[in-house]
């Protein structure tokens, strides 16, 4: 049990006189700044620490069916519907003009932004939570201590396996969002008379200005995604106090934390992409 | 399972506070190696907290606790196949990964480390099952088992590993008499067939007299009285008087 082996050793609270906004604004500060030192933290440390040895595997496979295999459903039905939606949409704004450029709209808006976005959701959801849970609880319960006495770092048994899974998986599901997303669409152009164009024109604008780099951007942000999504569920799991209240605390502020944190790098990642 | 022989543990001026309010406020206590402590005192008074400090859980604010030669601070920098002795913790809610088989969580920290064979770590799971009499149960899941059930496969899990001391953490809490005096029996027949340091914090007098070699009493932050375990009747200190009186109204 290396002391820095510790899940969050954290110093007691500071004693705050919270004198009316300026105290509460501050202790906010103070708190959101202390959440991203150990975000920080939970992120170098699990770096650190991944070694993939065959034990690491058999766990990052249990972890990758729970994050991916286990969410294909779901991603299927949303994707679907948001290629669908964004199709009704765009076809019904561009009646005035032409809809022969339909195809590169939501092409785009679904590899680009909509695709990563809505499985870093879905992810941060669905995944996220279930991780921030299943950590809180066992941290507890004293199911981390256990793990301290006998001598296994919590961050490499339970965060490693947890991290590697969700950076993999979620750029996978991006691009199977991708896929039904654009197959979503082109349900809607087949069948809703709204639009006038064929599927054919809608596929061959689509493929004319969709380049590769336009899906590697979209897969870049499902990697940055599933590592935000992963490190805050660790987070909140680790410093969980107090019982099944705490716990559904932590669970509630990893999801916040995590779609904030996926707007805020989207724009980041969209800001960098275009100086690329 | 080899016999091996327990470690001396020394705390010394142990301090801690939580928000400013002292929970330890100087605890001396010495432990001899191979013999029982069992540590009593009130709710709140700090025998868990005395407990994960002798874990490793905690870091004092002021103090020291030594295993035998070895400061504790530097015994939890050596890493897992370097360390002179092994110390296991069997936790108040028996603290099983209730993802993991019961056959899975005895010989975690087997698996973790490569120590042992595949071979070798089954015949360990089996023996320590064994020992607690629960053989059988390799593959149910700790939300299959009972309390006491719970309570015994945290015991062969401390065991698995060997260790030389045994720290327990209200180990009959939440337990009927009868299952308190099987856990209690397991505690003794331990330290005859190992000659494990085993530290027990315990609410129930009872137990503490029977198993235990030394009782300790903790009492705002201090221990406040240490006596044979068969002479805690014929204390004369007022606060373990006082808890002797509180037992009796109970039994």
């Amino acid at each position: 049990m290396p002391p820095d082996s510790d899940t969050i050793e954290r110093p007691p609270p500071p004693v705050l006189q919270r004198t009316g906004m300026l105290g509460t604004v501050g202790a906010t500060i103070l708190n959101v700044l202390q959440i991203m030192g150990e975000a920080a933290f939970v992120f170098f440390a699990t770096l650190q620490r991944t070694r993939l040895r065959s034990r690491t595997w058999t766990r990052i496979m249990a972890q990758m069916v729970r994050v991916g295999t286990d969410t294909l459903p779901l991603a299927f039905l949303v994707s679907l519907f948001v290629g669908m939606v964004l199709v009704v949409q765009v076809a019904a704004q561009l009646e005035q003009y032409t809809q022969t450029i339909l195809g590169s709209i939501v092409g785009l808006a679904i590899t680009k932004e909509l695709g990563p976005v809505i499985m870093g959701f879905l992810i941060a959801g669905r995944a996220g939570s279930a991780i921030a849970a299943e950590i809180g609880s066992m941290n507890v319960n004293d199911e981390i201590n256990a793990l301290k006495t006998m001598d296994i770092d919590p961050i490499a048994f339970l965060s490693v396996p947890r991290f590697i899974a969700m950076t993999l998986a979620l750029p996978m599901l991006v691009l199977y969002a991708d896929v039904i997303g654009v197959a979503g669409g082109a349900l809607v152009v087949a069948f809703d008379p709204a639009v006038k164009i064929s599927v054919q024109q809608y596929l061959d604008n689509l493929t004319q200005w969709i380049n590769r780099e336009d899906i590697i951007v979209g897969l870049i942000k499902g990697f940055v995604f599933g590592m935000i999504v992963s490190t805050i569920a660790c987070t909140f799991g680790l410093r969980t106090k107090g019982g099944s209240e705490g716990v559904a605390v932590s669970t509630t502020a990893a999801v916040v934390w995590s779609f904030v944190l996926i707007i805020v790098f989207d724009y980041f990642i969209v800001r960098l992409a275009i100086l690329v | 399972m080899t016999t091996l022989s327990g470690v001396s543990i020394e705390i010394t001026g142990l301090r801690k506070s939580f928000n400013g309010t002292p929970v330890l406020a100087g605890v001396d206590l010495r432990v001899d190696a191979g013999e029982i402590m069992v540590i009593v005192g009130g709710s709140g008074e700090g025998k868990s907290v005395l407990l994960r400090h002798i874990a490793g859980l905690e870091t004092p604010d002021g103090g020291s606790i030594r295993l035998d030669d070895v400061e504790l601070r530097d015994y939890l920098r050596l890493p897992p196949g370097g360390k002179p002795f092994r110390l296991s913790m069997v936790f108040q809610g028996s603290a099983l990964l209730n993802s993991l088989t019961v056959a899975e969580n005895i010989s975690l920290r087997l698996k973790e480390h490569h120590t042992h064979s595949a071979t070798e770590i089954e015949r360990i799971v089996a023996t320590c099952l064994g020992h607690v009499d629960m053989a059988g149960t390799e593959r149910k899941l700790p939300s299959e088992l009972s309390g006491g059930m719970r309570k015994r496969v945290a015991i062969a899990r401390a065991l698995a590993v060997e260790p030389q001391i045994i720290l327990y953490d209200e180990p009959t809490a939440d337990l009927d008499p009868l299952l308190t005096e099987q856990i209690g029996a397991l505690i003794t027949r331990i330290q005859t067939t190992r000659r494990a340091t085993q530290i027990v914090v315990a609410h129930n007098l009872a137990l503490a007299s029977e198993i235990g070699t030394h009782i300790a009493v903790l009492h705002e932050g201090r221990i406040v009285d240490y006596q044979l375990a068969n002479a805690l009747a014929h204390s004369s200190h007022p606060h373990t008087q006082a808890l002797l009186r509180a037992a009796n109204l109970k039994f």
